[in-house]
């Protein structure tokens, strides 16, 4: 007996010492981005790298901080643009035994979209319209492969920022203007005003979110709130634009359709059921023969039944078909534009936030000062229900 | 059954080992300690690769667009060596790109292989030219020659280009071809002396987890 302990208590110990080296980086959340993003990305797991980065330059471009803003999108977009070929961590995502969440996080085709969105409104803040229309084309391309057509690349916004661009470019933006008003249904967009030198990019609303449903959690799905914001209001100079929204990320996230992933992890699903099920059996069966039986050898049969069995719900137990459901949570529902002809000097711009009965959510209110230095280059102006006011451009 | 524990004790501790070893190896961690940093010429595919621009791209595009300026008769067969100025490229991709590399690589090229043959004005350095200019006719600093004749050279070329592409994506992958189109301006008659391209396409398909 002493000759069997020793080397099994000598298993037990090199096995849990091989455990202590699979510790996961944990990094505590404070609740507050501007900590937890940075934080998250230097210490976390670097699958969620790409997360927090997009989380970390969404509230940046709130906040006014766009040169964080860009670094961070910068290197998501350099892992989003890279992601061709064999990955070990989504080949783990695939097998039975790991969740979908174990691949490296670059989001569903909506928030790869906004990302280079958010990246395309930087360039052009940095007068950089030709590299500000290739985020919007990259932008509307991350939306191409939608399982039905009507839904592929159907983005307003990058769309009409493209043939805008263009145009600034001393271009034809006309086929582009063509495809985002055929976008926009029920939304007639205003012409391009080449000298248009003030552009207002306008966001508003909570974004969509992600939730996993079905037997094992394998079904993901999107949820989109209730927007206390649908429109808003421009005020610069005697001007006054209303701004009606162009885009709607909780559209762009319920229309992409079935993904591949989503036949995956239902694979996962039926395997998880069946092995559980024939365990069952196998284990109920086996033990019962083992019982009922007074023959050893049938006993010995039952109870390697019942072992297969055993086996079969530990294979089962530890399948995982669960949906990633990470999000880039801190986008926007919707996205809007407005251009404005600014003379040389200062101005204040005023932008207000309406409910759905078009009453004005006066704690939303934005004040903006304009400095228009000159009139060749635009001035671009991000402005967010969730901005920090005021602000001075 | 003491017996029998004796027996099995030896594969009991053999599998266990067996499976410890096992499952440090089918961690599935590639690389688990990194990979060091690789040396690699700018011009070879790394193991980091996209659809997009990359420097094996630049330096193709850049090679052959400086060997194919040398050989025109406006620079190879010019009096004087000719006076060039780089203007910004235009990207029509989708992708954002440092739209000053593609110029200052062939820049770099033509005054590296063509030492005398073309020159180069730095007009991205104008204010600064200038407020030295300035400085030397206050007399504020020395001046090796009269300040106030002016020696800042006009260009004789423009050299500019336009980066196009054509991206699909579908459900079989991602392609993206991108026309590298570069042409050389006469600044007096606005006449296109010189044009040429380089052309790639480049496709891949992400793991099935990204689809």
């Amino acid at each position: 007996m002493k000759s069997l302990w020793q080397p099994t208590l000598l298993a037990v110990v090199l096995s849990l010492a091989g455990c202590a080296t699979t510790k996961k980086p944990v990094v505590a959340l404070t609740g507050d981005i501007m900590v937890d993003g940075p934080n998250a990305i230097a210490n976390g797991p670097a699958r969620d790298r790409v997360l927090w980065q997009y989380r970390l330059a969404a509230a940046a471009m709130r906040q006014g901080k766009f040169d964080l803003a860009k670094q961070s999108l910068d290197d998501a977009l350099l892992t989003l643009g890279g992601i061709f070929g064999k990955d070990p961590d989504a080949k783990k995502a695939r097998s039975y035994f790991h969740a979908e969440a174990k691949k490296t996080f670059i989001g569903e085709p909506y928030e790869r979209s906004m990302a280079y969105i958010y990246r395309g409104i930087l360039y052009w803040m940095d007068g950089e319209r030709d590299n500000a229309r290739a985020c919007f084309r990259s932008a509307e391309f991350e939306d191409g492969d939608a399982v039905q057509n009507q839904y592929a690349g159907d983005w307003v916004l990058p769309e009409y920022l493209d043939g805008l661009a263009t145009t600034k470019l001393s271009g034809d933006g006309s086929d582009a203007f063509k495809r985002a008003q055929a976008n926009a249904k029920g939304v007639k967009l205003p012409p391009y005003m080449p000298n248009a030198n003030a552009l207002f990019f306008v966001e508003f609303g909570p974004g969509p979110t992600k939730h996993a449903t079905g037997q094992y959690k394998e079904e993901l799905r999107f949820n989109t709130a209730a927007s206390p914001v649908t429109s808003a209001e421009l005020k610069v100079d005697s001007l006054r634009i209303p701004v009606a929204p162009t885009d709607d990320t909780g559209f762009q996230a319920t229309t992409r359709g079935g993904r591949v992933m989503d036949h995956v992890l239902g694979n996962k699903a039926v395997f998880k059921s069946t092995t559980g099920a024939v365990g069952d059996v196998a284990l109920i069966g086996g033990l019962t023969t083992a019982a009922a039986s007074h023959d050893r050898t049938a006993q010995q049969v039952g109870l390697g039944i019942a072992l297969a069995g055993l086996l079969s719900k530990v294979v089962s137990a530890a399948t995982v078909p669960a949906a990633d459901t990470r999000a880039w949570d801190n986008l926007p529902r919707y996205l809007s534009l407005a251009s404005v002809p600014l003379s040389v000097g200062q101005h204040t711009a005023t932008i207000q936030f309406l409910n759905s009965a078009g009453q004005v959510q006066t704690n939303l209110t934005k004040t903006i000062t304009l400095n228009i230095t000159t009139t060749d280059r635009d001035k671009v102006v991000f402005v967010s229900d969730t901005s920090v006011t005021p602000q001075t451009l | 059954m003491r017996t029998l524990l004796t027996k099995l004790a030896l594969p009991i501790f053999a599998i266990t080992i067996t499976a410890l070893v096992a499952g440090c190896a089918t961690k599935g961690v590639k690389n688990p300690s990194g990979v060091p940093v690789t040396h690699m010429t700018a011009d070879e595919q790394g193991f980091v690769a996209g659809t997009g621009m990359e420097s094996q791209d630049l330096v193709m595009v850049a090679d052959k667009m400086a060997r194919s300026i040398l050989g025109i008769p406006q620079i190879a067969s010019a009096a004087a060596p000719p006076t060039i100025v780089l203007e910004p490229v235009d990207n029509q991709t989708r992708f954002p790109i440092n739209k000053e590399i593609f110029l200052t690589r062939i820049r770099a090229q033509l005054n590296s292989k063509a030492r005398g043959k073309v020159m180069f004005l730095a007009r991205n350095q104008m204010e600064a030219l200038e407020k030295e200019r300035n400085r030397k006719r206050e007399g504020q600093v020395t001046a090796s020659a009269d300040p106030t004749v002016q020696e800042f050279k006009g260009a004789d070329y423009f050299l500019t280009g336009t980066l196009q592409g054509l991206s699909t994506r579908t459900k079989a992958g991602t392609s993206d071809y991108i026309l590298y189109d570069f042409h050389l301006i006469d600044a007096r008659t606005s006449v296109i002396v010189w044009e040429d391209s380089a052309e790639m396409k480049k496709q891949g398909l992400e793991d099935a987890a990204y689809r």
